[in-house]
């Protein structure tokens, strides 16, 4: 995995709900990968892939807690979690509620453009979709 | 941003109006386009649906965002592949909304994305 001094970098993007084993696959793919001393610059959620941002996800205690997982991933690692703007808009989920600021967006996810997706691509060794 | 000499493949394998993966793949592409990376768009399986002209989904009540395509040389895309097997399976013949559209057959079809150092699918 290393070349020299050089470590690879992903990024990946994500277009599956907390519901889907791919995102569970992500997950998996992601922590393996930040133990294996890989640098992972960023995840960017796209599509359906936004619901993992959502604050108000309550899944069955003895259900996989893919949100909960992000949010581990984001506090011990500080791996930026990049929700597309316009998907979070078309599922629900903002951080201007009412146009009150309010927001129903985890604090581990940040709200950016598609552009952000393109700079993730440039910036990354392997760009990685599930 | 940097200078990347990398290229993007853009996979589109669902028909234009059942999900939104059509539309949400061509905003990427434009995306990448925009910001002056190289871009390739392949249409296979039920993607190849999406090149099919005169479509009229202002009856389904969707928009038609097929009519970007046409846009498409003006973000410099312009090698967009579909694949000649998927076309066809569904009897389709190799008519188009747009001009420059290059058929390959499946083994070329598969050949030709190992050029790119990214894929996304939709």
């Amino acid at each position: 995995m290393h070349v020299g001094n050089f470590v690879k970098k992903l990024a990946f993007v994500i277009t599956t709900p907390p519901s889907s084993n791919l995102t569970a696959t992500a997950i998996n793919m992601i922590t393996a990968a930040i133990k294996s001393n890989l640098n992972v610059i960023g995840v960017f959620f796209y599509q359906s892939g936004v619901l993992n941002g959502s604050e108000h996800l309550a899944l069955p205690n003895d259900e996989y807690q893919a949100h909960l997982e992000w949010q581990k991933i984001h506090s011990d690692f500080d791996l930026p979690l990049h929700l597309c703007a316009t998907a979070a808009e078309k599922h629900g989920l903002t951080d201007d509620i009412n146009d009150q600021k309010m927001t129903n967006i985890n604090n581990a996810f940040t709200l950016s453009g598609l552009g952000e997706l393109v700079e993730l691509n440039v910036n990354a060794d392997h760009l990685i979709q599930l | 941003m940097s200078q990347t000499d990398k290229s993007v493949a853009i996979i589109n394998a669902c028909a234009p109006f059942s999900q939104a993966n059509a539309k949400d793949s061509l905003d990427v592409a434009l995306i990448f386009g925009s910001y002056e990376q190289t871009v390739s768009l392949y249409f296979q399986a039920d993607g190849v649906y999406q090149l099919i002209a005169e479509q009229q989904p202002e009856s389904i009540q969707q928009k038609d965002f097929l009519k970007t395509f046409a846009a498409l040389e003006f973000y410099d895309i312009d090698n967009i592949y579909i694949c000649k097997n998927s076309l066809e399976q569904r009897n389709l013949p190799a008519k188009f909304c747009i001009d420059n559209v290059q058929v390959l057959d499946r083994d070329e079809f598969g050949m030709s994305l190992l050029q790119h150092q990214t894929i996304l699918r939709f």
